[in-house]
């Protein structure tokens, strides 16, 4: 999917959603001018579609902070229209595909203007996984799900996924000691979001430790930022 | 434990079978030198045969089996008779009446009743002064010295949960910080806190719901590395949990690294040069640890089946 997209300039799509990930973070935490998505990654760009994809509903969490300054406007609107148009989930999508493309549908439905008409229907998404999986693989899973741990979206997931917190949790310790920063703090910030998360996990403590050691990944900074944004967690 | 028992029982009696029989063929190179109380390298001559005796006595006071009872007491007897009725432990004593190790090998055989009348006149002089009670620069290992004392009727040097409270186990360090390093201390600390499984009731439900909540990721982690002794430790950790599930997975990978001979190398594959020595030096911990594990599951195994926790032969009484 968009992972393997590439444009036709010299810059590659994982720096694109480096600097686009950078941006969020820096609007997440106050800095920089008042947020807009088609700032950051404009229309008619073939990359920038890509990236927002990638990024998915973490493309407009600034827009989810209460304190937002600037509402998300019909610029961003067209852009994430644009994206979910060039990137739909095909029939034999894998269950994270079409969760994260659910995830930006439902997003842009909670955080633009338009509401929900103006964008497609959020596609049913498998979850027998999210029961069924052993913790090893719902942990994976559910890092790559990390985009969705933002209020206001996949309530349901959320819901469900409470139930397996200590799995979730045991996903963060392997990930932690496989140094996986990304898949780390993905599940960190899910964590972040879920209740009774085991008190001996070091949930804060750990968030902290992931983004240092990930020596200043953005991706990886996107996810902390947003556990202790959105969910007061990582210290 | 749960679920039927007759699968895992077999697989672990299998395992536990052809571990001690591997280490009968090996046991030779249990053999102490005659330069033992001098040049030799305590780590490649005592180290060996202490473990030896702390698990092959275990497995022969302790496995439902009586065939493996038998075949570890054989191990534990030979052991025994290296340490020349214990005489050993006088001539390392007097050579190095400050170091802990003689005491905690001791220890071993005095908790089986095999004392040495000549080595407890020495130790109640050389534990006495004030210098023994000086910290240890490991609290994992001063946790050893203190079960020793209290297995060969010495004072306590140290206070034991005072100690415990310094270790991975007694801070409950955050799951994801355990290290390799500190992944062996931890269940070492375990180890020494219910005498090597006799006692699971000294865990207190803490320590015990921490183990139970986090030993899934630690055995997942180091089967994933093929650090099969360690695997083996943390398996034998889980038995000492309370309600712990029995990790049929685990042990399943666990059971694949056993070599046709019984050996359990102690990581990957372990290695191929055909070299006896550096073979029986990769593999005689993993091969233990494996032994002890199978041992304690078991046990562990027939307690829930009975409709209660194991009870080795002692009590469980604070150390």
């Amino acid at each position: 999917m968009a992972e393997q997209a590439q444009g036709a300039g010299t810059v590659p799509l994982s720096a694109v959603v480096a600097d686009a990930a950078n941006g969020v973070v820096l609007a997440l935490t106050g800095g920089g001018d008042p947020y807009a998505l088609s700032r950051l990654l404009g229309q008619g760009d073939a990359m920038a579609s890509a990236a927002i994809r990638v990024l998915g509903a973490d493309a407009l969490a600034p827009y989810a902070l209460d304190h937002r300054a600037v509402p998300g406007g019909e610029d961003d609107e067209a852009v994430v229209r644009e994206a979910l148009a060039a990137y739909p989930p095909g029939p034999d999508a894998s269950a994270v595909s079409v969760w994260t493309y659910r995830g930006l549908v439902e997003a842009s439905h909670a955080f633009l203007p338009g509401g929900a008409d103006r964008f497609p229907q959020a596609p049913q998404a498998a979850s027998a996984w999210v029961t069924d999986d052993p913790w090893p693989k719902l942990s994976h899973r559910v890092s790559q799900l990390a985009a969705l741990a933002l209020p206001g979206v996949a309530q349901d997931l959320a819901d469900r996924l409470a139930v397996r917190t200590d799995d979730l949790a045991r996903g963060f310790v392997r990930a932690v000691r496989r140094r996986d920063w990304l898949q780390a703090a993905g599940l960190g910030r899910w964590l972040a979001r879920l209740p009774d998360v085991p008190q001996t996990l070091g949930l804060d403590t750990g968030l902290a430790f992931v983004r240092r050691m990930s020596d200043g990944d953005p991706r990886v900074a996107l996810h902390v930022v947003a556990a202790r944004q959105f969910y007061g967690r990582g210290g | 434990m749960s679920g039927g028992r007759a699968a895992p029982a077999s697989l672990l009696d299998h395992l536990v079978g052809g571990a001690l029989g591997w280490l009968d063929t090996v046991r030779d190179d249990f053999r102490l030198p005659p330069d033992v109380t001098t040049d030799a390298d305590p780590d490649h001559t005592l180290k060996p045969l202490g473990e030896l005796a702390e698990l092959t006595y275990l497995i022969s006071t302790s496995h439902p089996r009586h065939d493996l009872r038998r075949a570890a007491d054989d191990l534990f007897a030979f052991a025994w008779d290296e340490t020349r009725d214990g005489e050993l432990f006088a001539e390392l004593v007097r050579g190095e009446p400050h170091a802990t190790y003689p005491v905690e090998i001791y220890g071993v055989f005095a908790q089986a009743g095999l004392r040495a009348p000549a080595v407890d006149r020495l130790l109640a002089a050389t534990t006495a002064p004030r210098g023994w009670r000086v910290a240890r620069e490991d609290h994992t290992r001063t946790l050893g010295v203190l079960n020793a004392e209290r297995r060969i009727g010495l004072a306590p040097h140290a206070d034991f949960t005072a100690v415990l409270e310094h270790t991975n186990l007694g801070t409950m360090s955050e799951p994801w910080a355990l290290d390799r390093k500190g992944a062996y201390g931890l269940t070492h600390d375990v180890f020494h806190l219910t005498d090597w499984g006799r006692a699971p009731g000294r865990l207190p439900p803490a320590y015990a719901d921490y183990l139970r909540l986090w030993l899934p990721a630690w055995l997942e982690n180091w089967l994933d590395e093929q650090l099969w002794d360690l695997a083996a430790e943390l398996l034998a950790v889980t038995a000492c949990v309370p309600a712990a599930p029995y990790d049929a997975a685990a042990w399943q990978r666990l059971a694949a690294a056993q070599e046709p001979d019984g050996r359990v190398p102690d990581l990957g594959a372990g290695s191929s040069s055909g070299d006896h020595a550096a073979t029986f030096t990769s593999c005689y911990h993993s091969t233990l640890a494996t032994a002890f594990a199978g041992t304690l599951t078991r046990i562990a195994l027939d307690a829930t089946g009975a409709g209660q926790r194991a009870q080795v032969h002692e009590s469980e009484v604070a150390p």
